[in-house]
């Protein structure tokens, strides 16, 4: 016996995510700029995942011998003070600054997100659950009160100087921003009929948040996400460049600028121009897809777009 | 290395860009504008340096700090000093003639700055001196025998870092030290110490003005302690016009100094905390001098109009202390095995750019008894460390640490030239970059496994070299080396005059520490001036900083 209504719900899901492929080539024609968004984003994390194919070197190991050569064909962004190349240490860096960016936004919005939730869920319930969540929003604007990159170095002083500590200053300094958000989402959302009725059916508290409130609550933090990835690649390349980051000689575009910027004044401008340039893009990368989910993840937002792709067609 | 052009005031594109980044880059620094205000003013005889930083005490008891020592040099003075020679390799450049001179009292080549004359136990356990008389402090204070006495009493008194000096000259009792007149002082030991005599020009023992202060510091404070962190009271050329700590230090020469009135008449010291921006003041002519630049810097700074590089072998030493205490490093053939391993040409070709040569001993190489016969790391053979490390029990190589200084450029690029040979034996070194604030005390509290360190003995003796760095009870034996031995030997050339013991029983450790290999033995480093051109008089001094009083302006 076939399963009728299975086949017809694969042949729904498919036709849908037709519907929104299309949709998508469509916002990214009439959108150029997000289409580069998407390009260099994809860009950084291929040469993430194959640099060791694409780089022509190793990117940790000194060559004196071609210290300091400017760019040429054999080394095509030119060599740094220790010989090492320049083109396979900038393809490298994505892997410790995508790992570090990706995994301390990630953390911060999962941890900020979930505890943004239950203050927005409990803070005009009055009593212990109304207190609790007014102290955790003052413990959040004492962290905000800190310059943020002051309070990440401070982070990474204590913890000491590794992968996981930087991922954890990241994730700490970022946190409060999803919290913020999570919170304003669920206030609005908390009074909904839907939201009520789950509660008159017996949902948990805890039921309601993960089933209704959260998901109905993502679009903000998705955009934020992109943003927030592109800025924390720079927080961990400033972190770097101040000697509080990665350490040396890891490949990373922070620590690259910091140890070629010496060089600029001597005429060897290679060795942090071209790290600088590939942090700029990247970061410029994710804003343009930060600014793109933003508008495709906001329905009003995204009819309004759909509705000027619609006019634009019928003009054409 | 010498560049210079009398074409100084032509302007081309090149020049026009050149003055404006340095205009740029001096608009950066505080005081900068002001300073060069001063130097359209006067410029003959206004001296105009650009400096890491300004002092931060000026009192050389507790201070080491950059800039400490050249406001010592500039309004202090010690007793002897060592007569200043012609640099064999810079005839711009002067330097102290600090070879051994056997038919010499004290086997020195010295004369009189505060003293005019001495006598000197042959067996080197006194040694009396006769001041000058009418030698004035900045104050007012004439020179007594009283001031000598009370300078080296505060040592004894306050025993920090003068209290070393006392020690190191076996000065034990405040009564050792006597006045015998009112112009005549001695110092009478328990035994003989070579050192008696060489070590009284050195920074760390400037003689101060005592009335002043006693004065100053009152019942309170009767060594003036705090009063001497701020202000200076001695008997050289220059007294402190105004210290901003962070900014900048103004010096006035004195009109009533008892050896002339220095050609330059202000010393302007300022803060420029970035070395590619003192090169860039020295470049377009907002500083007369730049100090303590990269070497990058240095080689392009040779190549530019108006500005002059000398550059000399100094007594500055780079190594890599290699911790005894601490496996793996408590073998004997691993830390040779990191001397064979370590790639000392490409160091000095790449990251020194040859303003080095290769350390082939434990102490200066421009000291009386050094001797570079006992160094055998000179060419980088990677399969002798392979082998040195399989007899020591590490066939498979070991992960260890290496500290640097985060504010040491050339520190991070040789530890990473390092790391690379050292994978090479399976050793996985990580390297460790600490702030330059806190540097210093991870060195001294000698918990790294290895660390960098860069120092040079401020006295041209070999005993003081080897006590400084070998003996196990000396607070800067930073690797942690022990070798009863050698502790043997040096004690013993502590408390002879017979300078044919000590330089042989100095010849002795030297071979033994060049074979146990506690450090790894990394560079001489020159000492480089960068200078404009028509700044003269430049002298090399073994404590490796100037002095305001040698400089002149060519006309």
């Amino acid at each position: 016996m076939t399963d009728i209504t299975a086949g017809h719900s694969e042949r729904s899901r498919w036709e849908a995510f037709l519907h929104a492929l299309r949709f998508l080539l469509a916002v990214l024609r009439a959108r150029p700029l997000f289409a580069l968004g998407y390009v260099i984003v994809l860009l950084v994390i291929v040469l993430a995942i194959f640099a060791p194919l694409i780089a022509p070197y190793e990117p940790e190991v000194a060559n004196p011998t071609d210290f300091l050569q400017g760019p040429s064909w054999r080394h095509l962004f030119g060599t740094d003070a220790t010989g090492m190349d320049i083109f396979s240490r900038i393809v490298y860096a994505p892997r410790i600054d995508l790992t570090i960016a990706i995994a301390g936004t990630m953390i911060s919005a999962v941890v900020g997100s979930f505890i943004g939730a239950v203050v927005g869920y409990y803070q005009e319930g009055g009593g212990f659950g109304s207190f609790g969540a007014g102290f955790v929003m003052r413990a959040a604007d004492v962290l905000q009160a800190f310059p943020v990159f002051v309070f990440a170095i401070a982070l990474v002083a204590i913890f000491g100087q590794s992968l996981e500590s930087i991922i954890a200053a990241i994730a700490f300094v970022n946190a409060p921003i999803y919290l913020r958000l999570m919170r304003s989402q669920v206030l609005a959302i908390r009074n909904m009929r839907y939201v009520e009725a789950s509660y008159v059916s017996g949902a948990s508290d805890l039921m309601i948040m993960l089933r209704h409130i959260i998901p109905n609550s993502m679009a903000p933090i998705l955009a934020q996400l992109s943003v927030n990835i592109g800025w924390s690649i720079l927080l961990t390349a400033a972190l770097s460049f101040v000697g509080a980051g990665v350490v040396a000689p890891t490949p990373e575009w922070g620590s690259m600028i910091a140890m070629g910027f010496q060089n600029i004044i001597t005429g060897q401008w290679w060795p942090s121009v071209f790290p600088g340039i590939a942090l700029a893009v990247t970061v410029f990368g994710f804003a343009l897809v930060g600014a793109s989910v933003e508008v495709l993840a906001d329905p009003a937002r995204r009819r309004a777009l759909a509705g000027t792709l619609r006019e634009r067609k019928k003009a054409a | 290395m010498t560049n210079s052009t009398g074409n100084r005031w032509s302007l081309d594109r090149r020049t026009f860009l050149k003055g404006t980044t340095a205009a740029a880059a001096a608009a950066a620094v505080p005081g900068a504008i002001a300073g060069r205000g001063a130097l359209a003013q006067d410029r003959a005889s206004t001296l105009a340096i650009a400096a890491p930083a300004t002092p931060q005490s000026l009192d050389s008891e507790y201070d080491v700090s950059l800039g400490t020592f050249e406001t010592v040099a500039a309004c202090y003075d010690s007793l002897v000093e060592f007569e200043k020679i012609v640099d064999p390799g810079d005839p711009d450049a002067l330097r102290e003639d600090i070879k051994d001179y056997p038919n010499n009292p004290g086997r020195v080549n010295m004369k009189g700055k505060l003293a005019e004359s001495w006598e000197v136990d042959p067996d080197s356990q006194w040694v009396r001196f006769k001041l000058r008389e009418g030698v004035k402090s900045n104050w007012g204070n004439e020179l007594t025998a009283e001031d000598v006495v009370w300078t080296w009493h505060r040592k004894l008194e306050l025993g920090a870092i003068g209290g070393f000096f006392a020690n190191t000259i076996s000065l034990k009792r405040k009564e050792q030290i006597k006045a015998e007149g009112s112009h005549v002082v001695s110092f009478n030991l328990d035994h003989p110490n070579p050192l008696l005599l060489k070590l009284q020009p050195n920074l760390y023992n400037p003689i101060y003005d005592s009335t002043q202060c006693k004065a100053a510091g009152g019942t309170d404070d009767p060594w003036a302690k705090e009063f001497l962190k701020n202000e200076t009271a001695g008997f050289g050329p220059y007294r402190i016009e105004q210290l901003t700590r962070g900014a900048q230090a103004v010096y006035k020469a004195r009109d009533d100094y008892y050896g002339g009135k220095p050609a330059m008449d202000t010393v302007i010291l300022r803060e420029v905390p970035t070395s590619a921006n003192r090169a860039q003041l020295l470049q377009g002519g907002a500083v007369d001098i730049a100090q303590y630049l990269q070497p990058l810097e240095l080689v392009q700074l040779a190549n530019a109009p108006g500005v002059s590089v000398d550059t000399i072998p100094a007594t500055f030493m780079l190594w890599i202390e290699l911790n005894a205490k601490i496996p793996p490093f408590d073998s004997i053939d691993v830390r040779r095995a990191m001397n064979f391993a370590f790639p000392q040409e490409q160091v000095i070709s790449t990251v020194f750019q040859n303003l080095a040569s290769p350390l082939t001993g434990c102490m200066p190489d421009i000291y009386p008894g050094f001797n570079a016969a006992y160094w055998e790391y000179g060419t980088q053979d990677l399969d002798h460390a392979r082998e040195l490390l399989k007899g020591a029990g590490y066939g498979d190589g070991f992960e260890t640490t290496l500290g640097y200084n985060a504010a040491d450029a050339t520190q991070e690029t040789t530890a990473i030239l390092f790391q690379s040979a050292l994978r090479e034996i399976g050793v996985n070194l990580q390297l460790k970059k600490i702030p330059a604030a806190t540097f210093y005390n991870n060195v001294s509290e000698r918990k790294q496994p290895m660390i960098f360190y860069y120092d040079s003995p401020w006295c041209p003796d070999p005993g003081y070299s080897m006590n400084l760095y070998f003996h196990s009870k000396s607070f800067i034996n930073y690797s942690n080396y022990v070798n009863l031995r050698v502790d043997e030997l040096i004690d013993g050339a502590a408390q002879t005059g017979d300078m044919d013991a000590r330089l042989a029983a100095m010849d002795e450790v030297q071979q033994i520490v060049m074979r146990e290999a506690p450090w790894v033995f990394g560079v001489f480093t020159n000492y480089s001036m960068a200078r404009r051109s028509d700044v003269r008089g430049w002298t090399y001094y073994t404590s490796n900083n100037i002095r305001f009083q040698d400089f002149s302006r060519e006309a």
